[in-house]
């Protein structure tokens, strides 16, 4: 049969991405499913203000979860994605003052925190050799620790301008919530990053470590710069959850490493590594808020929320397998 | 013994050592701690995450890990307390439907990673969740009229009472567990099978073994022990609460590492949790004998697992 090079090329892209493609199908169908049923309920479309609190209530389980792709493309995953949001949330409420030095160190100083977590965590599973699951199921106990020596009573203050830079709305126009622009930055910066020959290295290691090893990649260095993104990616969910939030908590990262592995796995994000992409796991993240959004308004008691993420995983997850298997049969 | 199974003990000796040496190190600083009936009420506690390590173990073998141990033991010990409603006469059928509940929810657990690829970090941490959502909106966080019953006295006394002078029952029961499971892991074929399964799961199912069942009984098991662990720990505080079983994620993984199982299965044994279980509770009675709080007590025993992974979890290199 014949096909114009453009077409191959497509179909070619296709088959190398289902998954993501069907991550971003579910997310469009939870979109529309929302606005749906928003529109019955309400008896009008979602605004801007729905706009801006979605996005939102995303953006920092969407950080953690690009976090967490770095460390799932290399074939680990992390759970001490909650204990370094508790951390960063944490030192973000107790430190910053409401001055532009403040809060500039401040943040920065939150992000490095963050990458030195990620740093002990790879240089444990890479120099330790030791299993990341269980790694990181320890320095969730310790980063946990810590943070409650930081901010032992919820509270601090976070200043706000920083709450209105981050996640309030343009001065024009104020449709366009800030938070949507660095949703779109990240997706932005994925892409720059993943032609890079770091990226290249991880997603190589993912696939198959001996031979990336045998091909002159430096597996330990690749792996430690995967954890040192992932803890920064945490750091800055914390940072931001801080700001959204307007005050800190010391406990309140603990669902994050739950949301942002659900929210890799609904990204199309393999977790024997080597495939996937961030994009994917930011739209994991909007499916998991969508899907909170949905069940409020189709009146689900809000108590059964957890029945029904949980059961909307496996299903996603049985779902993409039954495509794939029917996909592979057909080739 | 010879010396490479020397070497597989380690983690067993190591932790039972280590819990020893902690015990005279709280007994130094206030002589109570080491008196006959507070060491009995640490190895009480123990006792709850060491059942619960139970089943943690036998996935840990094959390679597997169990996430939702917290709401499973949760939702089995509420099961059991708003179905018997605090009275034998409804314990008796109560106990069986609880722990056939918990068995279930872990056979569901082995069904989507046998049946469906699921990940097993995956399926069990969905399975978690849907436990959680099941028994919040049943109990509609504990506004229902069932949900302040005690815990059948019959329960209660199988776990807290003293049927010999000084040891409580809870104790005995997980020495026959303990006993139950080192049989089955060391002397049956199925034990076999387990340790195969962990060690190479493609060779063990081209020698004609069905590595399905063996995988779904496995989680089953920790279902199981879930529930059992539950019973205790609603047993011991009469009431069942939202949240008991949050710390046992953690606990029931710790302990199996301790104990020196290889995370990626086919290393370890029951022994070894059962040390680990009894070393994690002891640490922190001693860190809270010292005046450390929470906090210091959590990085404690991050730093412990770190350890003790460091000293016998290490992978060979390659190349």
């Amino acid at each position: 049969m014949n096909r114009s090079p453009a077409a191959t090329r497509l179909r070619y892209f296709a088959a190398q991405n289902v998954p993501l493609l069907l991550s971003l199908g579910l997310f469009v169908a939870m979109v529309v499913l929302y606005i749906i049923l928003f529109a019955l309920k309400q008896s009008r479309l979602p605004g801007a203000f729905e706009l801006l609190t979605t996005v939102n209530n995303t953006l920092s389980v969407g950080l953690a979860a690009i976090g967490q792709t770095f460390v799932v493309l290399t074939g680990g995953i992390d759970l001490s994605v909650g204990g370094i949001v508790d951390v960063t949330n944490s030192v973000a409420a107790r430190f910053m003052q409401d001055s532009p030095v403040s809060i500039v160190f401040v943040s920065i100083g939150a992000l490095v925190v963050g990458a030195i977590a990620g740093l002990v965590n790879g240089a444990l599973v890479v120099y330790g050799r030791l299993q990341p699951i269980i790694v990181t199921l320890a320095t969730l106990a310790i980063w946990e620790g810590i943070a409650l020596l930081v901010l032992p009573q919820q509270g601090g203050s976070i200043p706000p301008v920083l709450t209105a830079v981050l996640a309030g709305t343009l001065p024009f126009p104020t449709w366009l919530p800030n938070s949507l622009i660095i949703a779109g930055l990240l997706v932005i910066g994925w892409q720059a990053l993943r032609n890079t020959r770091f990226m290249t290295a991880v997603y190589a290691i993912g696939n198959d470590e001996r031979a990336a090893r045998a091909n002159g990649i430096s597996v330990a260095r690749a792996k430690i710069g995967a954890y040192a993104l992932a803890g920064t990616c945490a750091g800055a969910a914390g940072l931001y959850f801080a700001a959204a939030n307007t005050s800190g908590d010391a406990t309140s990262g603990t669902p994050f490493t739950l949301t942002s592995i659900a929210a890799v796995v609904l990204g199309g994000v393999s977790l024997f590594g080597g495939r996937g992409s961030a994009v994917g796991s930011l739209a994991g993240a909007f499916i998991l808020t969508l899907l909170l959004n949905v069940l409020f308004f189709a009146g689900v008691n809000t108590q059964l929320q957890e029945f029904f993420q949980g059961l909307f995983l496996i299903l996603a997850v049985v779902g993409s397998t039954l495509v794939r298997r029917s996909l592979q049969r057909a080739r | 013994m010879n010396l490479t199974a020397l070497r597989d003990e380690r983690g067993t000796l190591f932790a039972f050592a280590a819990a020893i040496a902690l015990i005279i190190a709280g007994g130094i600083y206030r002589p109570s701690f080491v008196q006959p009936e507070n060491l009995a009420t640490l190895l009480l506690l123990a006792s709850f995450i060491g059942i619960a390590a139970a089943g943690q173990t036998f996935v840990v073998l094959i390679g597997g890990i169990d996430l939702s141990v917290p709401w499973v033991l949760n939702a089995m010990a509420i099961l059991l307390t708003t179905m018997s409603l605090g009275q034998n006469a409804r314990a008796w059928w109560a106990v069986p439907l609880a722990l056939g509940a918990g068995l279930g929810a872990g056979a569901l657990n082995g069904l989507g990673i046998v049946l469906f690829d699921i990940p097993p970090v995956v399926m069990t941490l969905a399975m978690n969740g849907i436990m959680e959502g099941l028994v919040l909106g049943f109990t509609g966080g504990f506004t229902c009229a069932a949900c302040n019953s005690y815990a059948p006295p019959a329960v209660v006394w199988v776990f807290t009472a003293k049927a010999i002078p000084g040891v409580a029952n809870g104790q005995l029961v997980w020495g026959a567990i303990a006993v139950v499971v080192g049989v089955v892991l060391s002397m049956t074929l199925l034990g076999r099978r387990i340790y195969a399964l962990g060690n190479n799961a493609l060779a063990t199912y081209l020698s004609g073994i069905d590595t399905r069942a063996v995988t779904v009984i496995v989680y089953a098991l920790s279902g199981f022990f879930a529930a059992i662990a539950g019973f205790g720990l609603a047993a011991f505080g009469q009431q069942a609460t939202l949240g008991m079983g949050d710390p046992f994620l953690f606990d029931s993984i710790a302990a199996v590492v301790i104990g020196g199982a290889s995370i990626l299965g086919g290393k370890g044994n029951y022994w070894g949790s059962v040390a680990g279980a009894i070393f994690l509770i002891v640490l922190r009675s001693v860190l809270q004998e010292y005046n450390i709080g929470e906090a210091g007590r959590s990085i404690a025993s991050g730093v412990v697992i770190l350890v003790a992974l460091l000293l016998y979890g290490r992978q060979r290199t390659e190349f």
